[in-house]
């Protein structure tokens, strides 16, 4: 009897199962539901249970990750309801027994169904938590063990990516067949009064859009320092047009260092062509010399700068302000990343931050994988 | 376990055709060709993402037409193209034939000079083809967008002839090695699979259907080996294509057996960049101490 109840109710649970993970994150409208509905009269009739699952798995989940929390989720719902119905069919007779008893049960179904409905804002934080990435996510890079870096590096690997690559809507001459000009053709014939000869082709012009990266190398950076380099060298490696500077006190320009093939090996380079590491910082000088030395030949209006530095400054804030200034004017965005904003018990007002903030075109935290995830998500 | 008979020609259809599969992947198949849906593979390089397209086609008996994505890929090579050398000549040809402007115009206009390409084939095709867009993520997020358009509509519009629109619909699979990640709309057209490495198990009977000749104590080692190499932090984790690559060169070598030599002297079949073998060679030793006291245990 209440095998049948069941049964006849398959198609109703499917869609309450739907609802159940649309609050646990999964993007599911009324086309999956139907895709669903459809699937199951396709299946029918059910060999076991382990098709069902797998056959709602397919059509549901949408994301390596939700595809790897659904079978949880999936035991997890059918388990509640079972409990559910189990204490509903009691429910079902209730003359017979005392009012007592079913006063009892009546708080444990609404429990269920509160949560089967869940409240909002409880669900999402809990599909936040349950990422599988999670774990290295909420993790500050100050206390980074080195196996973690695996997986922000492969994230900066697609920042750098999705700032990269911008493939340019103008197009140069080409001597491979790929598309024909045209206009520069028949300008080509012109001379032979019309007569077609020789056809001229196109093809996309590369993206002459170039990164420079200044990194902050100072004693108060020193928590991330191992994080820093690693963002450095990941940046450099997914992406050739980029120059790399790093400074404390006065500014070094790193690029071949890092261009090593070898993680270790780009190390101990580095630590020779910089003298100043864990200095004190002058932020304001260091982007003078920046200004005075780089700019005019790395700077233009495809150029997106990227500052690593937490704002603290024992320098000329003025200087600072001034070299921000033309930093911004020459190049096409600037990005200030800040490992410091998501610790507790920080305010950007940092003297040397409020002197460069106005010249900042973003301005995001980079303490952790999650924020370098949100960076990316922005960017893309 | 399965007990459907849908699911069950499916399995048979995929097995028939030297494919070693899941559950999951063939209720992805089956539901993909039930609901006449797009399946999105998703999975690390190497693990037989594009096999299933050329599986399916062969099983079905119809053509594979494979669209690879890379950066920059646009419209005209997706689509369609005028080919514009040959209505050159062709003009050039017909000058002094007397044939009017018009005539002209729909000469070089016909199907004839037009240069279908793998989208345009798949839906003109006489008989539903599978389509095979491979590598979705490296082409750039413009491009998904346009064929999300073709996927929904099934009809491409050339101006000078027309709207075409599809005679059958084909079964599409779209690949992807998560370079980027995909857009929701593309995600919410398709169904999704992800498919692992395989366990060892699944390897060996790979390797077992793919190198016939194999010794099974060789087998069980590289596929015990594979396995070990995988939890290895590398550039480029080896795939299916690597072990079968790698079993077919020792099994031709009459080799019965891994040793530390034989490895060493092999990797590079496995291992495709240098860092990865100097890595390797590192710690080989502790390997094959792994597979060693693995084999070891199995044999109890």
């Amino acid at each position: 009897m209440e095998l049948i109840q069941r049964q006849t109710s398959l198609s109703a649970n499917i869609v309450a199962f739907c609802r159940f993970l649309r609050q646990k994150g999964y993007t599911i409208g009324p086309q999956e539901e139907a895709d669903a509905l459809r699937a199951l009269e396709e299946l029918a009739p059910f060999g076991s249970p382990e098709s069902l699952q797998l056959c709602l798995k397919a059509i549901l989940a949408r994301t390596l990750p939700q595809q790897m929390l659904f079978d949880g989720l999936y035991t997890q719902y059918w388990r509640e309801l079972e409990k559910a119905v189990n204490a509903k069919v009691k429910e079902g007779a209730p003359e017979k027994k005392p009012t007592g008893r079913q006063q009892q049960q009546q708080p444990r179904v609404q429990s269920i169904k509160t949560w089967l409905q869940g409240s909002q804002a409880e669900e999402t934080e809990e599909m936040a938590a349950y990422s599988t990435h999670e774990a290295i996510g909420r993790k500050d890079f100050s206390s980074f063990r080195e196996d973690n870096l695996w997986e922000a590096t492969r994230l900066i690997h697609r920042i750098a990516r999705s700032l990269a690559l911008r493939q340019s809507r103008r197009r140069k001459r080409s001597s491979r067949p790929i598309q024909l000009d045209l206009r520069r053709t028949l300008r080509l014939n012109m001379r032979r009064g019309g007569e077609i000869m020789d056809l001229a082709y196109y093809e996309p012009a590369e993206n002459k859009q170039q990164i420079v990266l200044l990194c902050d190398v100072s004693k108060s950076m020193d928590l991330y320092s191992r994080f820093l380099i690693q963002f450095v060298y990941a940046f450099q490696k997914a992406y050739r047009r980029i120059e790399t500077f790093v400074f404390s006190t006065s500014l070094y320009r790193v690029t071949s260092q890092l261009r090593q093939r070898d993680f270790s090996i780009a190390l101990n380079e580095l630590a020779d062509a910089v003298p100043g590491w864990s200095g004190g910082t002058k932020i304001g000088e260091s982007l003078h010399e920046f200004c005075a030395s780089y700019a005019g030949k790395l700077l233009n209006n495809r150029t997106v700068v990227i500052i690593m530095s937490d704002g603290w400054d024992t320098g000329n804030t003025e200087l600072l302000s001034e070299s921000m200034r033309i930093i911004q004017s020459r190049s096409a965005k600037v990005i200030w990343l800040n490992p410091l904003a998501g610790s507790s018990g920080y305010e950007p007002n940092t003297l040397g931050l409020q002197a460069a903030m106005p010249h900042i075109d973003i301005f995001a935290p980079a303490h952790n994988v999650e924020s370098l995830r949100e960076l990316y998500r922005y960017l893309r | 376990m399965i007990q459907n008979e849908g699911l069950e020609r499916i399995q048979k259809m995929l097995r028939e055709q030297g494919y070693i599969t899941e559950p999951s992947i063939v209720m992805s198949v089956f539901l993909a060709m039930q609901l006449r849906k797009p399946l999105l593979i998703e999975g690390p390089a190497g693990v037989g993402k594009t096999e299933i397209a050329k599986v399916m086609a062969t099983a079905l008996q119809t053509d594979l037409i494979r669209l690879q994505c890379y950066e920059g890929l646009d419209a005209t090579h997706a689509l369609y193209e005028w080919n514009y050398q040959q209505q050159l000549l062709h003009l050039k040809m017909a000058e002094d034939t007397g044939r009017t402007l018009e005539e002209k115009e729909r000469d070089i206009f016909s199907e004839k000079f037009l240069l279908k390409r793998p989208l345009l084939q798949a839906i003109t095709h006489d008989k539903p083809p599978v389509l095979l867009i491979d590598e979705i993520d490296r082409a750039d997020e413009e491009f998904e967008s346009f064929l999300l358009e073709v996927l929904s509509d099934w009809q491409i519009s050339i101006p000078e002839i027309g709207t075409v629109r599809a005679t059958h619909i084909p079964q599409v699979i779209v690949t992807s090695n998560r370079v980027r990640e995909l857009s929701e709309a593309l995600r919410r057209r398709c169904l999704y699979l992800w498919i692992e490495y395989p366990d060892f198990e699944k390897e060996l009977s790979i390797v077992r259907s793919k190198v016939p000749g194999i010794d099974d104590r060789l087998g069980e080692q590289i596929c015990l080996f594979m396995q070990e190499v995988r939890k290895m932090r590398l550039e480029k984790t080896p795939g299916i294509a690597e072990t079968l690559d790698w079993a077919m060169a020792l099994s031709a070598l009459h080799i019965s057996h891994l040793d530390k030599e034989l490895v060493e002297s092999t990797l590079g079949i496995i291992l495709k960049d240098w860092q990865d073998i100097r890595h390797t060679q590192d710690s080989l030793s502790e390997l094959f101490e792994k597979v060693g006291a693995i084999s070891k245990l199995d044999s109890l």
